[in-house]
């Protein structure tokens, strides 16, 4: 069929993207670029428009794309036919030469991803399947765009698009007053609309040809390359991808504008585009203004792993790195608590502290999943399932297994070149036991997180709620972020109460985190009690489920259960259970005192799970416990 | 894919407005972008999108053709519908209703894009693709029943098709694009969960709905119910003259549509409600004016007025306030009231 798209020369406004396309088109060797921004900023209508500028061809690769039709597979018809063995291309072969383009290329499973980044960096796709052997040559424009709102790229994958552009949308009226005129238009009648737009496709196309023709021309000096180094350097960008798309970018500008000299303009524009997503601090707006005055020292090349953490800050959106994090508010409470202030020393008084002010953390989960899956790239919403769910991104070889979700096309092509030699009987095909392949299937299911909160008498003392209640909502704020499901329960008094069951509303919880009073004694064992019968109920529902306890406690246990029992005691029974059932624990340990207890390090012992302080959510701590869990795995 | 069977009569819901009027917009306008039906259990939510498809109109497509392109309609034309048009000159024509085509939360990927044809691939060895919902989807309404439900990949597959109205298939050997314009409906109850702020953009429209609170308003929807439970039959003839009459007006609605006219006072007012909300992007403006204009072919005007861009904003604008998790984000119409 043939798509009938917006003209790209009849968008208003979205100068950067414009440009960051047209110089891709006038030279590949920029690397592509990626196109964050909000909803609704023609950000694909863009890229698409592409298409009609020339002869490059847009090639798209749905997010539900399957390997086989990434790289290629078995030529079916060849091999059934002649029982021949060749390979029937892929869209990395129709993407060589082209632009591959990418919608919201931060929702793409992670097995593509890693098949996409092997051949972006090699510009060789190596069929290596079904019998097949041979490679080709795959160099294309990445183009991808996205949404932050659901989730980040991560910095390997960022750092290979030449150029990045964040985008919003026209704030200015008579824009936006056009904008409207112009898609209602284009809806009308689409065909009449973009033959109004000819003439300008057709003189930006020859713009964007004599360009072509004129940028192996374009000379660059000793001193630009310096420049671009010095630029680089002094964003710190790792490696040196940038400046040489940096450089890239620059000779299109100066083949776009008729010359065959790059000027220190060029560079500087260049720069906005290609550094950003390299910065390993938040880009400012004035970071390409003034070069350095010397460029930085050699040692400054990080060690790779601290290379990508940063880089990976980088790219959390617009967050600033954790320490630049106020805090959260644990200055004197105002006014209208003065009359909660008591509710500590009383037991049976109820007491509702506000949250504080939430702060932003790292992934605080990537950790803990990637020990229980201990598989995969270990991004934590990414799952191999186990169950017929989620998205087939590949087959396996059925082995001796019994099948149950059959991969028929992969089947049909491992059959197929044998089927001239085998006895068919009467049948279309003959499949055979070896021929059965079963479908790998990635599930981007969010965690599901169990918040076990103790809510006694002693946790309003201190206005100690007020920091865990920030801190739980930091962790929502994740949650909410990654589609986490997420649970709550509180003990407090004399039991332990579901507040909310699993659920995927991360706004529920955060209301009902929010109305959580504390009062009473400590029912901790009651409260582990429940979290386990969940969180097994849980495992019977989805076996695939990652659950995740995350107890908030300072330990201590109050309260009986029958006569004579210690309730630490029952406590540490109950944490035992838990732990025996392998379930991932976080403990956030309260206890603030000048004493310490640390009667949560004994539970932890029990739950086998990870202990975390306070201080640790707050402080840029967590990234190394984060960090140091991932090396045991 | 299978047609949703005649359930209850449209006319017969009682109040509810809002919702109504959604609805038949996006009948009357099947340009405008869909609508999501926020709202608690037992709201007659999915009995008005199913007695919905009683009162679509009747349109010529391509006969035979699987995606029932509109013959006269180039722009959108599936690749074999283009190719008989080059070969033959002429498209035969077939009559066919607007349907409502369900999409079951428990879908998988394959039943929704489409997939490989097996039966076609085992007996002659050549790949075809066979069409899944999204296709019997294209010039129809596309109804997710509780949509906050939907398995994430299936939303993302959903994102692209509703956005472009096309489908584009590279999976399990297939490779395939073939037109997929539809109606997007989706209901929900907001107590299950939230829906992913990228899927709730696709909306065109959003509505809130909640229980009747009149007591007289509720003995009526009773008694209709009850009316409808005893005798079917009967219940949808004594209904027919109202179903008939608002057959009517959306015909005549869908007449004026194309003569609408709009002035720059009103575009201006329209981006000006957006600036001052600040909502992301483009798409509420265009919603917006879409909205206004279909509402007043809907009042058999063919000039929008500014109380089209307030009813359009009503209903555009709630789910695009929301910038920020856990944000208690409600539209608040005072504040574009003076604009």
């Amino acid at each position: 069929m043939i798509r009938t798209l917006f003209p790209f020369t009849a968008v208003l406004g979205q100068e950067k993207i414009k440009n960051a396309l047209i110089w891709n088109l006038i030279n590949p060797r920029i690397g592509g670029v990626l196109i964050s921004g909000e909803k609704g900023t023609a950000k694909s209508t863009l890229v698409r428009g592409v298409a009609e500028l020339g002869d490059t061809k847009i090639i798209e690769l749905p997010l539900n794309v399957t390997e086989d039709r990434l790289v290629g597979a078995i030529d079916l018809k060849q091999a059934l036919q002649n029982g021949r063995r060749e390979l029937e291309a892929g869209i990395l072969r129709d993407a060589d030469g082209n632009v591959l383009y990418v919608d919201e290329v931060n929702l793409l499973s992670d097995h593509i991803v890693n098949a996409l980044l092997e051949v972006a960096a090699s510009g060789v796709n190596t069929v290596e399947r079904e019998g097949i052997s041979c490679s080709h040559p795959s160099r294309f424009i990445l183009i991808g765009s996205m949404n932050q709102e659901e989730g980040k790229l991560r910095s390997q994958f960022l750092d290979r698009f030449g150029l990045y552009v964040e985008v919003e949308g026209e704030k200015d009226l008579s824009m936006r007053v056009e904008i409207m005129k112009r898609r209602v238009a284009f809806e009308t009648n689409p065909l009449r609309f973009i033959k109004d737009c000819a003439d300008e496709t057709r003189d930006l196309t020859a713009r964007i040809n004599a360009a072509q023709t004129r940028l192996p021309a374009v000379e660059v000096t000793s001193n630009a390359h310096r420049f671009a180094a010095m630029l680089a350097h002094g964003v710190h960008s790792a490696g040196h991808r940038g400046e040489l798309a940096l450089i890239e970018t620059a000779k299109a500008i100066a083949a776009l504008d008729g010359r065959g000299m790059l000027n220190i303009d060029d560079i500087k524009q260049a720069a906005e585009y290609a550094l950003p997503h390299r910065t390993q601090e938040p880009p400012q707006d004035d970071f390409c203004q003034e070069p350095p005055e010397e460029a930085l020292p050699e040692e400054d090349v990080s060690p790779p792993e601290q290379e990508q953490n940063q880089a990976q800050d980088q790219a959390q959106d617009e967050n600033p790195p954790p320490e630049a994090q106020p805090p959260p508010d644990t200055t004197p409470p105002e006014m209208d608590n003065a009359d909660q202030a008591d509710g500590a020393d009383n037991e049976d008084e109820d007491d509702i502290q506000e949250a504080g002010e939430a702060f932003i953390i790292p992934r605080w989960t990537d950790a803990h999943v990637t020990r229980q899956i201990n598989k995969g790239s270990g991004r934590r919403n990414l799952v191999r399932s186990g169950t017929n769910q989620g998205r087939y991104v590949n087959h396996r070889m059925a082995g001796s297994e019994r099948v149950s979700d059959l991969a028929f096309d992969a089947t049909v092509r491992a059959a197929a070149p044998f089927q001239s030699i085998r006895d068919k009987a009467g049948r279309a095909l003959a499949i055979e036991r070896d021929d059965l392949r079963v479908k790998i299937r990635e599930k981007r299911t969010g965690g599901s997180i169990l918040f076990v909160v103790d809510a006694s008498a002693s946790m309003g003392a201190n206005k100690r709620m007020k920091e865990v209640k920030a801190a739980i909502l930091s962790m929502l704020n994740v949650s909410y972020q990654k589609r986490d499901k997420v649970g709550l329960i509180a003990f407090r008094k004399d039991s332990a109460e579901l507040l909310l069951g699993i659920t995927r509303s991360v706004d529920l919880a955060q209301k009902k985190l929010s109305q959580l009073p504390t009062g009473g004694k400590t029912p901790l064992s009651q409260g582990l009690d429940l979290a386990y019968e969940v969180l097994m109920g849980l495992k019977i529902k989805d076996p695939d489920a990652v659950p995740t306890l995350v107890l908030i406690s300072d330990g201590r246990a109050s309260g009986k259960k029958a006569p004579g029992s210690n309730p630490f005691g029952e406590a540490l029974k109950s944490a035992e259970r838990i732990g025996n059932q392998g379930i991932n624990t976080i403990i956030l340990d309260t206890e603030n005192d000048f004493i310490k207890f640390r009667l949560c390090e004994k539970l932890n012992e029990k739950l086998r799970g990870t202990l975390l302080t306070m201080e640790d959510m707050k402080a840029d701590g967590i990234v190394e416990a984060i960090t140091a869990i991932r090396r045991t795995t | 894919m299978e047609q949703t069977k005649k359930g209850y009569c449209f006319t017969a819901i009682v109040g509810q407005d809002d919702m109504k009027t959604a609805l038949i917009l996006n009948v009357i306008n099947p340009n405008l972008g869909g609508v999501l039906i926020r709202g608690e259990k037992g709201t007659a939510k999915s009995t008005a999108v199913r007695a919905l498809a009683e009162l679509l109109p009747e349109r010529t497509q391509v006969a035979d053709c699987r995606f029932g392109c509109a013959p006269d309609d180039k722009a959108h034309m599936c690749g074999e519908c283009l190719e008989k048009r080059a070969n033959d000159k002429t498209l035969a024509q077939s009559l066919a209703k607007m349907k409502v085509v369900d999409l079951p939360v428990s879908a998988t990927e394959d039943r929704v894009v489409g997939t490989l044809d097996m039966e076609h691939a085992i007996k002659t060895g050549e790949k075809k693709f066979e069409t899944g919902i999204l296709a019997g989807a294209n010039r129809n309404i596309l109804y997710v029943d509780e949509v906050n439900l939907l398995d994430d990949h299936v939303v993302d597959v959903l994102l692209d098709s509703a956005a472009m109205g096309v489908n584009t298939v590279e999976r399990e050997g297939v490779s395939y694009t073939h037109p997929a314009r539809f109606i997007l409906v989706g209901t929900m109850n907001p107590e299950e969960g939230d829906l992913r702020p990228q899927l709730i953009d696709r909306f065109a429209l959003s509505v809130t709905v909640i229980g009747e609170r009149d007591i007289e308003k509720r003995v009526m929807v009773m008694e209709n119910r009850l009316k409808y439970e005893d005798d079917p039959a009967q219940f949808f003839e004594e209904f027919e003259p109202m179903q008939q009459a608002l057959r009517d007006r959306i015909k005549t609605a869908e007449g004026l549509l194309g003569k609408v006219t709009y002035s720059s006072k009103i575009l201006e007012k329209i981006a000006k409600i957006c600036i001052t909300l600040d909502v992301d992007g483009h798409r509420a403006d265009i919603v917006m004016l879409k909205t206004a204009m279909t509402l007043a072919a809907y009042h058999g005007r063919t000039e929008v007025t500014e109380a089209d861009v307030m009813e359009a904003a009503k209903l555009t604008l709630p789910h695009r306030m929301r910038r920020n998790p856990f944000e208690d984000a409600v539209l608040d119409l005072s504040q574009i009231a003076d604009i």
